[in-house]
């Protein structure tokens, strides 16, 4: 089955210094991350090669636990991470990006950032529909995180 | 040193207490010195200073009605008191849910039934609880060997009857119903009343016609402002008392300021605290061995400061209760000066979720307090100009709150011991009083009820 890429866009009215401290941190991810409930191992501040793991929601009140390597940091501009965990889901690879823009006319005081995903589903044509339905739900979980990032910083007093 | 002048009375600590006794023996005709380890009074009652003369309090605050103690203490030394804002809707939240209500019953009807039996259960057992020998109580034993998590959960189908305690224990106790001896809570209920009016959980939970009802105008901590200013320089600031000695007629303090000689004395601190004092000779053991088992709670205050209090406007009280074991805040409350500004958000982090989020940078815990806040009145309250927390387990002269919590095993075994003179030296503070233990109320009571031993040992012995 060939890959799937899901991807989702928004600006944050936050600095991108700030965004990217925040999403560095690899203990933080249940604070602003939708679907997953708690952080069962990390490493601080991400470093390329190293691990973490999650407890992630997947349907309904059921979890799976998943382990993150992180495997590229541009800083300030992009992160990618690859996970294994999300069966049927396979060959999962995360990826953030970031580019400074202006909000209410002031450079820089904003962040655009891309939250991305790439898999390949599994379980032939069951995994189709199961990737089907699973897609609007993944699009609005990016951009609720992306949501509660910025709620978060901006909590923070920046 | 020139003012190692010997009193009648030597009185630890500045608080509630201390101040009542202090008070109380002056008026019956009593030398009295108060040491106070603090550069202030009031232990656990402390104003925040708003600006522009305003006040919101970073300590106990709340007074309702059979606190009787407290009220008319506040009336004596023309502090005043003004209804808790209480106009508009209230929010429960569960999970990520949030649900507007009137009313005192929050809209969670697979809960309602669970909580209504665990309440009228744990009132109908906790008048059964003699208030100043819970250990005589019938079943006693039984219930003290187990925690008041454990008693709920054995009688109930959901754990909504568990979450509603927890979500009040996370600011009473600071703590959980698991820290708790069920023996000890039943105690702690049936004391949330006077002689006239049994105690109710309902009482200890609510706000109009409960313990939060009232605020005091210029902050709590003004009673004992206006006790130490008519006390004057009895009261002695910046003198930790670091050991105590008796010898059956004389009691020495010795302080960082100085030591102090008293015929009597009204340790009136913290329990876990007057176990840390050097005593010659040693506590009995069984009291030093209460005292070690009372520990404080973990209580934290967070406060934002708005320029409006916004949520009014938008038909809210300011008022939330969170149900979820993973929130950073239990409970929220409009804090807001009588004056109607500016605008103030308190929520309580206690317990597990003091665990959680103490040892955490505050930026972290400041936005994990907002953002509990915002799901109650919206993302406007992510935007304070003023935050603040008071944590009062890092309080040197506190070490924890807002009271003391006992875990199974040690009411029936030692209980006993609390309040029993050791000597010539009386115990005092909110953790000395059946009713209202651990409330301002109970701090009044116990000062008074130590005062009067002394002043009848005192009259007994000139007789």
């Amino acid at each position: 089955m060939s890959m799937t890429e899901l991807s989702e866009t928004a600006v944050l009215a936050v600095p991108v210094e700030r965004v990217w401290q925040v999403v560095s941190a690899t203990n933080r991810y249940a604070e602003w991350v939708d679907g997953v409930f708690e952080v069962t191992d990390h490493h601080g501040e991400a470093e390329v090669g190293r691990t973490y793991a999650e407890r992630n929601r997947t349907i309904g009140p059921l979890s799976t636990r998943s382990t993150w390597t992180v495997r590229e940091i541009e800083p300030l501009t992009t992160r990618i991470d690859t996970g294994e965990g999300f069966a049927p889901l396979h060959e999962m690879t995360n990826v953030f990006r970031f580019r400074p823009v202006a909000v209410d006319g002031v450079e820089g005081a904003g962040t655009e950032m891309t939250y991305a995903v790439r898999y390949r589903v599994g379980l032939g044509p069951l995994g189709a529909v199961i990737d089907k339905v699973t897609q609007p739900g993944l699009r609005k979980a990016f951009q609720q995180s992306m949501r509660n990032l910025e709620d978060l910083i901006v909590a923070e007093g920046q | 040193m020139p003012r190692a002048a010997r009193v009648d009375v030597a009185i630890v600590g500045a608080g509630l207490a201390g101040l009542t006794a202090a008070r109380a023996l002056v008026a019956a005709g009593r030398s009295v010195v108060v040491l106070e380890a603090r550069d202030r009074v009031g232990g656990r009652t402390l104003n925040h200073d708003l600006g522009d003369g305003q006040v919101v309090e970073a300590g106990g605050q709340f007074v309702g009605p059979t606190q009787n103690h407290i009220l008319g203490l506040a009336a004596e030394l023309d502090v005043k008191t003004f209804p808790a804002y209480t106009e508009g809707e209230a929010v429960y939240v569960r999970g990520g849910r949030a649900k507007r209500y009137a009313g005192d019953v929050p809209p969670d009807p697979t809960a309602l039934a669970d909580v209504a039996v665990t309440m009228a259960r744990i009132d109908r057992l906790a008048r059964r609880i003699p208030l100043g020998a819970p250990w005589q109580a019938r079943n006693a034993a039984r219930l003290d060997a187990v925690t008041f998590d454990s008693w709920i959960r054995d009688t109930t189908v959901s754990a909504a009857g568990v979450d509603l305690v927890n979500i009040f224990f996370g600011s009473a106790y600071g703590g959980t119903a698991a820290d708790a001896s069920a023996l000890f809570s039943l105690h702690y209920v049936a004391g949330m009343g006077d002689e006239d009016h049994p105690g109710s959980i309902a009482r200890g939970i609510g706000v109009e016609g409960g313990a939060q009802q009232d605020r005091f105008v210029g902050g709590s901590q003004g009673v004992s402002l206006a006790m130490a200013e008519q006390l004057g320089d009895r009261v002695v600031l910046d003198a930790p008392v670091r050991a105590i000695d008796q010898n059956g007629r004389t009691v020495k303090l010795r302080t960082d300021a100085g030591v102090w000689q008293a015929g009597h004395a009204i340790v009136a601190v913290p329990p876990p605290l007057a176990g840390k004092i050097s005593w010659s000779p040693l506590l009995p053991a069984p009291q030093a061995a209460l005292f070690d088992r009372m520990p404080m709670g973990n209580l934290m205050k967070c406060e934002a400061v708005y320029d409006e209090p916004f949520w009014r406007e938008d038909g809210l009280s300011g008022q939330a209760t969170f149900r979820s074991p993973d929130s950073a805040i239990c409970s929220m409350f409009d804090n807001t000066p009588p004056s109607g500004g500016p605008g103030v958000l308190m929520g309580f982090l206690g317990g597990r979720a003091w665990r959680a989020l103490a040892h955490r940078p505050p930026r972290e815990r400041r936005a994990a307090v907002l953002r509990t806040f915002a799901r109650a009145v919206g993302r406007e309250a992510l935007r304070p100009r003023d935050y603040f927390e008071q944590d009062w387990s890092s309080e040197e002269w506190t070490r924890g709150g807002p009271t003391s919590v006992l875990a199974p095993g040690v009411l029936t075994a030692l209980g006993a011991w609390r309040d029993r003179p050791f000597g010539l030296v009386h115990w005092a503070g909110a953790e000395h009083a059946d009713y209202w233990n651990g409330y301002m109320d109970g701090a009044v009571r116990s000062g008074r009820d130590a005062a009067a031993a002394v002043i009848d040992v005192l009259e007994g012995t000139e007789r």
